[in-house]
């Protein structure tokens, strides 16, 4: 776990499916990079790799040492009986005082800038697109330095995309930034990003 | 609907007081006239508060100790594996044991006085300890991982994740232990007969064939256990929405 963000040779199989075999990339940091392919490609699992949550079967994944890492999942994974606000804090849930004012206030604008109401219901009582805006606002305001986002904007509308990557995008602009997506349009909201597709088990550089 | 509720209540006492009338013998059947009367005027003596108030805060006592074991012991069973499996006869062979055999059982190992906290324990611990043990056991795996990958701190984990996860099921917990330690610690005390108690009183009105004073006493009892329930519901709900909705 030390180094670059990296794979290096990496075997990653499911009992008989081949997801990854002898794949290797390194990811340059405090840019962005696009992961593109085809479903089932191997995304998520390149993204479970690096952030931990799998181990390869076969050559190694290493992250700079002392990483803080952030992510999206293919789910939203938050908890249903808190507050928006609540589930956002969660990597901060240890604040307190001024400090968690000041997190406080942050939140509520960053509620407001993607459109979303600022109140005290849990976020069960939310849709599911606002769930997703809330699962991505806690990526973003983790204070991490390496972000993964799995498909964050999938069944996502046009405009709430646009009011979404206008609060987002300034805010991880110079951090390690991996974005899988089917739609290679989302390149638009990062500067220069680095292309690479996963596909037939290896991970290109386009 | 509540009119309807209401109307059938009206019912169901009409008929009891029909056949009170037509019964016409008190020591098989009095009617809700005369109970009512009967309750009223022992509510006017010091002694049918004082064995309210002190059967009550011994039941009591065992609830609030056997939730507290309840929830102590499933977080140590939900880490340690070992634990949980021995447990699980000894809770198994809580639940299952009529309470009359731990009634029986109990007065041989403590005085009558102290038997209906045993007894409430006996009722609230394995209903508490099996359902904050489910509650964490259901915890999102998904949840855990995203704490991980997110680098949330031990205590806050414990906090938030866990802790929004199990409240529903305590609280489920906490209801079912309250309405069952209730009854079972005054049937305890009909059996072990400690002084100015619920159950002592049931007892002397079956003993004197007091049929009146029998009907008052449970309707007595049913009037707590109802008022319990309600004050003790909406106190957990009220908390639990507070603490739901924090910033």
């Amino acid at each position: 776990m030390s180094g670059e963000l990296a794979l290096r040779g990496v075997d990653k199989r499911y009992g008989d499916i081949v997801v990854l075999t002898g794949a290797s990339a390194a990811f340059e940091p405090g840019r962005a990079h696009l992961l593109m392919g085809p479903s089932g490609a191997g995304k998520t699992t390149l993204l479970r790799l690096l952030a931990g949550l799998e181990r390869p079967d076969g050559g190694e994944v290493t992250l700079p040492s002392g990483t803080r890492l952030a992510m999206t999942f293919q789910e939203d994974r938050l908890c249903d009986n808190l507050t928006a606000t609540a589930n956002i804090r969660l990597p901060h849930a240890h604040l307190r005082g001024a400090a968690l004012e000041a997190f406080l206030a942050r939140e509520r604008e960053a509620l407001g800038a993607v459109g979303l109401p600022v109140d005290s219901r849990p976020v069960r009582e939310l849709s599911g697109g606002q769930r997703r805006r809330v699962a991505i606002l806690r990526a973003v305001l983790a204070d991490a330095d390496v972000l993964l986002f799995d498909e964050p904007l999938k069944g996502m509308d046009e405009k709430t995309v646009e009011q979404v990557m206008d609060y987002v995008c300034p805010l991880i602009a110079a951090k390690t930034v991996l974005w899988a997506t089917h739609d290679p349009r989302e390149g638009r909201f990062f500067p220069d990003p680095t292309l690479w597709e996963v596909r037939d088990g290896g991970v290109f550089h386009l | 609907m509540w009119g309807v509720r209401l109307l059938a209540v009206c019912f169901w006492l009409l008929v009891w007081q029909l056949a009170a009338w037509a019964i016409d013998a008190r020591i098989i059947l009095v009617g809700p006239l005369e109970v009512l009367a009967r309750l009223a005027a022992l509510a006017t003596t010091g002694e049918f508060w004082a064995s309210v108030g002190l059967s009550l805060g011994r039941i009591a006592l065992g609830l609030v100790a056997g939730i507290a074991a309840g929830v102590v012991l499933a977080a140590a069973a939900s880490r340690v594996r070992v634990l949980r499996e021995l447990l699980a006869p000894l809770v198994g062979a809580l639940k299952a044991v009529p309470v009359a055999s731990f009634v029986i059982l109990v007065l041989l190992w403590v005085s009558s006085s102290s038997l209906s906290i045993v007894i409430a324990w006996i009722m609230a611990f394995p209903i508490v300890y099996a359902n904050v043990l489910e509650g964490i056991e259901q915890t999102d795996s998904q949840l855990l991982e995203m704490a991980d990958v997110f680098g949330v701190r031990p205590l806050d984990r414990l906090r938030l994740i866990y802790l929004s996860q199990v409240l529903p099921y305590f609280r489920v917990a906490v209801s079912l232990a309250l309405g069952l330690s209730w009854k079972a610690g005054i049937a305890a005390e009909v059996i072990g007969l400690p002084d100015l108690t619920i159950g002592e009183h049931l007892y002397d009105a079956k003993v004197y064939l007091d049929t009146p004073d029998l009907f008052a006493w449970t309707v007595a009892i049913v009037v707590v256990s109802v008022a319990l329930e309600a004050i003790v519901g909406r106190a957990l709900d009220a908390a639990l929405a507070r603490w739901e909705a924090r910033p």
